[in-house]
């Protein structure tokens, strides 16, 4: 136990040093912190400006500012992660495979869960180490209002942030596996985000029991429920279920290369 | 140490290796030597678990590498055809994480590393990133990650390929200097690579073992393995024939004269007897002035062409002979048809994931069309 442990400290810390060593993990944060910037000024500003309007007309409905702000934003960062986790994720098996570091790793003392944990554990930081300055502008936007916002429904909304990236870094860690090519690897994983956003769509727009099938498995709307200060099990559960499909199939897929192919 | 029976692995129906079977010694080295895509690297893949075996077994000191692959992993060292590191990182920081992984315990991994990179002469190199090292320092440290858990059994894949003379050296000196305390596999397609490390020579051809032998018993063993070369002056026909008739000579060919007067001569001879001293004394009788009497002695080119690319194995069969005498040629002949349908197959899908690194290495070498699609050697 003690030595899977040491194993997985060890990938991890490789992986950390990698990424913060690399100019190209950094650009993809730039970005991020960018794009995160800007649309967290615009959705403060729309929901200042219907709070006004709201306000003048005095309709008596008044708009919870912070709370909407809160829950935009966090919608936004997930169409933002489905397009830039992959980013992150897409080097993480075609890398070792191009240096023949799967080879050191394969006829090391330490399985493949081990590797895939540590990798996934790696990159999941850095991508915490993203998010870290966001909380900075929500926590001074959030607390300068009266009354201030749950820090519940702000913990639990970062939360599901986290697991959401937790379970597209995972599938997009399986997706690396499957080539040597980084880009083929970035391009398929992008496809299986479309493929998510555009579920969720279809979840959204079918009703009756396809919808609920399709809602229970649809990884955005759980992430939406969370968001929205909605706390189920259920919700953990699945993008918890995501992630470790994701090392599953991970684990398997280093397996399969080393035997049939290599 | 190692105990290898009867391997077999096939990729797809085509046969990698068939029945390889050897051993080898604790503390010796063992040298594996075949033309590329001869099955050298399969081989290797499968003692340190990283391929699985079709059938066969292989045991690295006393553990089955397929049943009990991390008690194996523990006690091997391998470094594969491409040294496996990191670019970004440095010397000091990508060993102490193969001896992180490796499992070395905290308190020994300083010291482990240290020992590392004091052999493999890493010292000046320590802090720079891997990315900046010469193809030198990259096999040097592609060796001391293979060292730095210290493991009983090296196996070390084509360490010197792409290395500067002055550098194969000191991988040469570096890897008689481990010997002893631990058990070294080495493979190479060139033949100065193994004779000079080496106690004994596996040599592997087309998936199969054709000769397992000692340097120096291996040229011993060969068909006209060695012979004089006598130069001389005067009639030559007397002395042509009296020479012939000598215990042990084989045949006696006539060679280009090199001076003009002065015949050239090859005696060949067929045992191992020191026919020298009867040679001299005949030339002498027969009244010829002797000016140059050398002895040649077959290299281990000599056999490794004769083991390796010939249809019908001429040399004596060492260690094996039903293999090499009655085995090889048939696989020879079945490999023949199938060899233009096996390219064009593998082309395909699977092209997709093969690593750029081994897939140079192979199409490099145009000598010997052997399976040189498997991307194993």
């Amino acid at each position: 136990m003690r030595t899977i442990f040491s194993n997985i400290l060890a990938i991890y810390r490789k992986e950390l040093q990698g990424y913060f060593a690399s100019p190209f993990a950094y650009v993809v944060a730039g970005i991020f912190w960018l794009l995160s910037g800007v649309l967290f000024l615009r959705i403060l500003q729309d929901v200042q400006n219907v709070a006004a309007i709201n306000d003048q007309l005095g309709g008596g409905r008044s708009v919870d500012v912070p709370y909407e702000v809160l829950v935009g934003f966090l919608g936004w960062l997930a169409v933002l992660c489905l397009f830039l986790l992959p980013m992150l994720s897409m080097g993480l098996y075609t890398e070792e495979r191009k240096l023949g570091t799967l080879e050191l790793l394969a006829t090391s003392p330490l399985t493949n869960w081990s590797v895939a944990l540590g990798k996934l554990l790696g990159v999941l930081t850095f991508f915490l180490t993203m998010v870290l300055p966001l909380l900075i502008y929500e926590a001074i936007a959030i607390t300068t209002t009266d009354p201030p916002l749950s820090w519940k429904l702000v913990a639990l909304g970062h939360l599901g942030l986290l697991l959401m990236a937790a379970a597209i870094l995972s599938l997009g860690m399986f997706v690396s596996t499957l080539t040597s090519s980084t880009i083929l690897a970035a391009i398929l994983t992008f496809a299986l985000m479309a493929a998510l956003l555009i579920l969720n769509w279809v979840t959204q727009a079918v009703t009756g029991p396809v919808g609920a099938v399709l809602s229970h498995l649809s990884l955005l709307e759980h992430y939406g429920n969370l968001a929205q200060g909605v706390f189920e099990l259920d919700s953990l559960v699945l993008l918890l279920s995501y992630t470790l499909l994701g090392l599953f199939l991970t684990a398997q897929s280093v397996d399969l290369f080393r035997y049939q192919r290599s | 140490m190692i105990t290898v029976e009867q391997l077999h692995k096939q990729y797809g129906g085509t046969p990698i290796i068939q029945d390889v079977t050897f051993s080898v010694n604790a503390g010796e080295i063992l040298g594996f030597l075949g033309p590329n895509g001869a099955g050298k690297t399969t081989t290797m893949r499968i003692l340190t678990g990283y391929l699985p075996a079709t059938s066969g077994t292989a045991l690295v000191d006393g553990a089955d590498v397929h049943k009990t692959p991390m008690a194996v992993r523990r006690k091997i060292g391998y470094l594969p055809e491409t040294p496996p590191l990191y670019p970004e990182m440095t010397v000091e920081g990508f060993l102490t994480f193969v001896a992180r992984i490796k499992g070395i315990a905290a308190g020994d991994r300083h010291s482990q590393v240290e020992s590392a990179i004091r052999r493999c002469n890493l010292e000046e190199k320590r802090h720079s990133l891997i990315r900046k090292l010469s193809k030198g320092f990259r096999q040097r440290v592609g060796i001391a990650q293979a060292i730095v858990h210290d493991p009983p059994v090296i196996i070390l894949d084509e360490p010197t390929v792409g290395l500067d003379p002055r550098q194969i050296i000191d991988v040469r000196n570096l890897i008689k200097s481990l010997a002893g305390d631990h058990t070294i596999i080495l493979s190479a397609h060139i033949l100065p690579e193994v004779s000079m490390t080496c106690d004994r020579i596996t040599i592997i051809n087309r998936g199969r073992i054709v000769a397992t032998n000692t340097p120096s018993q291996l040229v011993a063993q060969l068909q006209g393995g060695s012979g004089y070369e006598v130069e001389v002056e005067g009639p030559l026909e007397t002395a042509r024939s009296q020479l012939q008739q000598l215990a042990g000579v084989r045949s006696v060919e006539s060679l280009p004269p090199r001076v003009n007067g002065l015949h050239r001569l090859m005696v060949n001879l067929s045992g191992g007897e020191a026919a020298g001293p009867q040679l001299a004394h005949t030339v002498v009788q027969a009244g010829l002035r002797l000016h140059e009497m050398r002895r040649v002695q077959a290299s281990l080119e000599d056999v490794f062409l004769q083991l390796t690319t010939s249809e019908v194995p001429a040399g004596e069969p060492v260690q094996r002979p039903a293999l090499a005498a009655t085995v090889a040629p048939p696989e020879v002949m079945a490999n023949a048809p199938s060899r233009p349908t096996a390219p064009s197959g593998q082309s395909g899908w699977r092209s997709w994931f093969r690593r750029s690194g081994s897939a140079s290495t192979h199409t490099s070498n145009d000598s010997t069309p052997v399976d040189s699609d498997q991307g194993g050697s």
